[in-house]
Parts: structure tokens; sequence; C-alpha cells
């Protein structure tokens, strides 16, 4: 693609405003990445968030920028409340999608030989998607609930305890859920859902913590060398996806209502001040709950796992939540721009909310060091922890990466797969996977994905991000 | 966007980066709906191993020709999904610009016999093309997984 595109610094590059762009368009990246950015639409797609009404000072983009739909995945956009819009494509399909990453007291070394078991129990245990025996059924009285209180739901269930909601963004709850706004067929997607990782890129890892760059960060954090861990990412799965699906069909009728001029009809979005905006607000604020509580009812079978599999009690494991993050939603944030604190609505589509030390929003222990960011890798390499930045506050609405993005497409990761048996090549780098399918391993191998590594350190280099430490995988369940 | 790999010779699967679509063609648009969602099931599981012992209809109406396509698939879709069924037949019985009734036929999912590659979060309007030349029609649908 040609863009027209201007260096602002050696790791900010902008799409300046033209024609109907009410803002420019920011790109996070290093010099070696803007080529392969340049590649492909994704700029494009920033740019065109940029015609929208009322965006504030800039359409960003992540150095993980990659083509998603209508919105770029790795993009970041703040609207005012007034003049602004809101857009289910600024959001994504998989709302609430996040990652929890948990640590536990016990060293790779003391797990050993008992990490097979270990993989198997949790494969057992964490269902991944259709009629996966395991997954709790909740009647839609009861998800009324979910999607109101969130984690917190699970917790009243006996699924971990408050020291977990302190940990999450947004104690596992936001407010303003609207279940009137949830259409029946959501409800039906989710009913029997809860619980579960689903498929993709969706998956549970265990690993240990490989390297430590913030020695006080690391510290606060509870993060020390070869302890294990325990990410999960997923979202609001099937409840998430039909919401967002019904609601890009209720916008595209109030772009005609408001008279929107879209450069692409996919940004379909209404005004956020609108009975349209209000209601996807609503459904939304629901899928974000039920993601929050999916999460959490996966963080209490990690644990039992950990206990049944390692034959250690609940304290033997110490399997705490580090932190939570939210990586596809749209919040209502208080920002300062051009010296005047405003409210903002900010999406945030594959990109991380990364607050700087201070912020009330900061758990009070992890406040001195800035929000902790979970960035995660592919199976075979690595993944981070991040905290958050002064100078993300002033440019990027406190936002950061989300992780590595595919480097190939589905089906040329299983060419690059066909005639290797990935789950023993991965034995014999000590990871143990296990996935729905032999195709599901073949997709999700490590070469796949872009290295993760250089999206991270382009995050550091621009200082919207500090790097905490490195952990490295040692087994991994895959819907 | 490339397309790549064949099976059957109606079907291409759609190289998507992040995601996966179909590009499937035949003699009339009855026959396209048919294998479009033959097609769809063809990302989810291995079709060969379902059994058509299980009959359902399906009614969908929409507000133009390609805006059908996409309705009912996202309902074979959601049939999949909330009544854990796996379809591998597909009878297409009155089908107008905007309306569609069928007949569906497959069986339960069983783990011991079925293997689920993906799940289809949504059926897209992304690059969606649904065309006629004088030979056939042609369509090409991205989903978003």
């Amino acid at each position: 693609m040609d863009y027209k595109i201007r260096k602002l610094t050696d790791y900010l590059w902008e799409l300046p405003k033209t024609g109907g762009m009410r803002a420019p368009a920011r790109i996070y990246a290093t010099e070696d990445m803007i080529a392969q950015i340049t590649g492909d639409k994704a700029p494009e797609q920033a740019a065109n968030v940029a015609h929208l009404p009322g965006i504030v000072t800039a359409s960003l983009a992540m150095p993980d920028i990659h083509w998603g739909y209508g919105f770029p995945i790795g993009g970041v956009a703040a609207f005012d409340l007034d003049e602004g819009v809101i857009s289910p494509g600024g959001v994504g399909y998989d709302i609430n999608c996040g990652v929890r990453l948990m640590a536990s007291r016990l060293t790779r070394q003391q797990i050993g030989p008992r990490l097979r078991q270990l993989v198997n129990q949790l494969f057992r245990d964490v269902p991944t998607g259709v009629g996966a025996a395991g997954a709790l059924t909740v009647p839609v009285d009861e998800l009324r609930r979910v999607a109101q209180r969130g984690a917190r739901w699970a917790v009243e269930r006996g699924c971990g305890s408050e020291t977990d909601l302190a940990h999450i963004e947004e104690h596992g709850c936001i407010s303003g859920a609207d279940p009137a706004e949830v259409s029946g067929r959501a409800w039906q997607r989710g009913r029997e859902q809860l619980g579960t990782l689903g498929s993709g890129n969706h998956f549970l890892e265990i690993g240990y913590v490989a390297e430590i760059y913030d020695a006080e960060a690391a510290r606060v954090l509870g993060l020390e060398i070869d302890k294990v861990t325990a990410i999960i990412h997923c979202g609001s799965r099937g409840f998430g996806y039909q919401i967002c699906d019904d609601y890009l069909g209720i916008m595209d009728g109030a772009v005609r209502k408001y008279h929107i001029a879209l450069p692409d009809r996919q940004l379909a979005c209404a005004p956020v001040d609108s009975p349209e905006g209000r209601r996807y607000l609503g459904a939304m604020r629901c899928a974000v709950n039920y993601a929050f509580a999916n999460r959490q009812v996966i963080a209490h079978h990690t644990r039992k796992a950990f206990e049944k599999a390692l034959g250690v009690s609940s304290a033997e494991a110490g399997l705490r939540t580090v932190y939570e993050v939210a990586h596809n939603i749209a919040k209502f944030e208080r920002h300062v721009v051009d010296g005047r604190e405003r409210q903002l609505c900010v999406h945030r589509k594959g990109a991380t909310r990364a607050f700087a030390p201070g912020c009330v929003e900061v758990p009070p222990e992890y406040r001195a060091i800035g929000q902790p960011v979970l960035i995660p890798g592919d199976m075979g390499r690595y993944s981070y922890v991040l905290t958050g930045t002064e100078k993300a506050m002033r440019e990027t609405f406190g936002s950061t990466c989300h992780g590595a993005g595919r480097a190939m497409s589905r089906v040329k990761a299983r060419q690059a797969a066909a005639g290797r048996n990935i789950v023993r090549e991965m034995e014999e780098r000590g990871i143990i996977v296990r996935g729905q399918s032999r195709r599901t391993v073949d997709e999700e191998i490590s070469e796949a994905y872009k290295d993760v590594c250089s999206v991270v350190d382009a995050c550091a280099l621009a200082g919207i991000s500090r790097k905490v430490a490195q952990l490295r995988p040692l087994g991994c369940i895959k819907g | 966007m490339k397309v790549v790999e064949k099976t059957p010779a109606w079907l291409k699967l759609v190289d998507h980066t992040a995601d996966a679509g179909i590009a499937v063609e035949a003699p009339d648009l009855g026959r396209l709906f048919e294998r479009a969602a033959w097609g769809m099931f063809s990302v989810i599981t291995d079709v060969a191993a379902v059994r058509a012992t299980e009959t359902f209809r399906i009614r969908v109406d929409a507000s133009d020709r390609a805006a059908l396509l996409v309705r009912w698939l996202s309902e074979l879709n959601f049939l999949h999904v909330t009544e854990h069924r796996l379809l591998s037949k597909f009878e297409v019985m009155t089908l107008s610009e905007q309306h569609l009734e069928a007949g569906v036929f497959g069986e339960v999912f069983d783990p011991a016999r079925h293997t689920i590659f993906t799940e289809i979060k949504a059926v897209t309007f992304h690059d969606l093309q649904l065309e006629r030349d004088e030979r056939s029609w042609k369509a090409q649908i991205i989903f978003d997984l």
C-alpha cells in the first residue's frame, strides 16, 4: 500500500489529516516494523477511524496493529461523549477478550515430571467449546445476574475470593450493564458456555518466570524467577459474539438515521448519547461482565487442577491472581486533553489499558509501579508482563499493545505444519501441548505468530509501557 | 487475499490472515446456498464423519440476497452452537430475494466420532461476494474465528 506516512519520532509514525479525516492517525512502531505494517490495509483502517465524529486527538495504533473488522486490531480511539460515537467494530466480536495472569508458590523444578499430569488435568477440567463436558449450564435468569455482577457472581458461588476481584480491571464488574438490551439469541448462546475457553487463539498456558527486567516492579507483583505461572486468555464466548453481531445490524440503521458519513460500512456506529449508542453500551457491558465471570470460573478450575494433579493443598500451590486485563472493550474514562480533564469513550480493540503509577484505578498495592499489563505471545516462545506509564497517559489514553498478532494465515500455518508432529516437536522443547484437534495445534504453531518480543520492545522504546518480566511456556491447552 | 486448497472442486478455502473464508460455486442459487452451508461446516468439522440422521426445518428472511446468505449461515451456526448439532446435508426448498426455507440434516455432536476444528464467532459482511456469470453462481464468505 502507498501511504503518505510521516516519521514523528523513532517509534511513532503519522498519517496526516487529509480529506474527511477529523484527526491524524498515529502508529507506534519501530523503523523495522513499519515497512511490514504499511504492507497491508491496517493503516488505512486506522485512517478511516479518524473520520468518525467526535474523535479526540488521533486515531491510534499499537505496534501489533493488523487488519480487523472495520477498526484495525491494535487500535485505540477516544471519543467525546457529546459529539462522539460508539462502535461495535471498535470493540470487536469477542467483547472483553482479556488475559489473567496467576502466579504460584511452586517452582518449575518442584513441578518437574508432574507437568504432564497437570496439563492433562487442565485439559480435562477446563472445557474449551461446543458440547464440551464440564461447562456450567446457567439458566437465563441466573445469566442476567452474571451479566450484572461479573466475576463477583463466580466468587459468590465459591469460585475464588475477594483478593481475586481486587486484581481485575474494574474489579471484575463494569457498571451500566443492561440485560434488557441483550437479545434472546445471545442469552441462548451464553447459556452453556460459562467457564469455557473457546477456540482460535484462546488458551490456558502454564509457564514460569524466565527473566526479570524491573526488579522492584517484579517484587511488588510477587514475580520470582522460576516460579510457575498460569495465563488464561479468553473472552465472552458466544454471548459476546452474538451481541456484537446483533448491534452491527442495529448500528447500520443508526448510521443512516444520524447521517454519519463513513469511509467503510464496517465502522457502523451511533452517537454515544443516542438510544442506539446507549443500548449497545448496556448490552456490551453485559458481555464485559460475562467475560470477567468466565475467566474467574476458569481460574477456579485451574486452581483445582493444580491441587489434583500435583497433590498439593491450595495454600501450597498458592495460585493467586497477579492481575487481569481486558483488551477488547469500550470504556468511559477521564483523560487530560490539551490541559483539560475530559470524560471520553475510549475504544480499545486489541489494545490494553496501561495506566500510570499513581492512578486510582490501579490497585493500591501496585499503585507505586503502575498498572500491570499482560501480553501473551505464541505457544512456543514467551509472554510479557509490563506496566503502564505517564507517557501512555499523555499520548495513548493510557493504552499499549495486546499481543503478537498472526504472521501466517491458518491455511499457511497448516501447510507449514504438514508432515510434522507439532505436539512432539513442542514436547522435545519441554512444552506439553494439548489441543482439541491436530488442526487446532497446527494452526497455532509458534512461527504462525510474529515475535511478541519486538512488539513489546517497541512499546517500551516508545515509552508507553515498561518491561517487568518475561514468562516462558511449559504447557498449553488450546480450544 | 489469495485462494488456496481445494476440497471439493466447487469449494475453495479463502486465505485470510486472521480469519478464514470460503469461496463456492454452483449452477443455481439454491445449490449455491447449500454448498455454502456445507463449506461452512467443513471449516468447523470433518463433514464426512457427520451422519444425516436428524432433520431440521430452517426459515430465514433478510433485506436482500447477500444478507439472506449471511442470515442462512448464521442460523445454521446458531443451531450448531446452541443445540450441539453438526450438519452435513442441506436442501433448499424455497428461495426468493428475501426469503429462504430449507431442510437441513445432521446429528448430535459426539466427541468420540467428531472433531471440532474451530468455532465460528460470526458470519461477516466483510468482502462478501454473491454474483452470477453466464455459467454459474459464485459466493465468497469470510468468517470471524
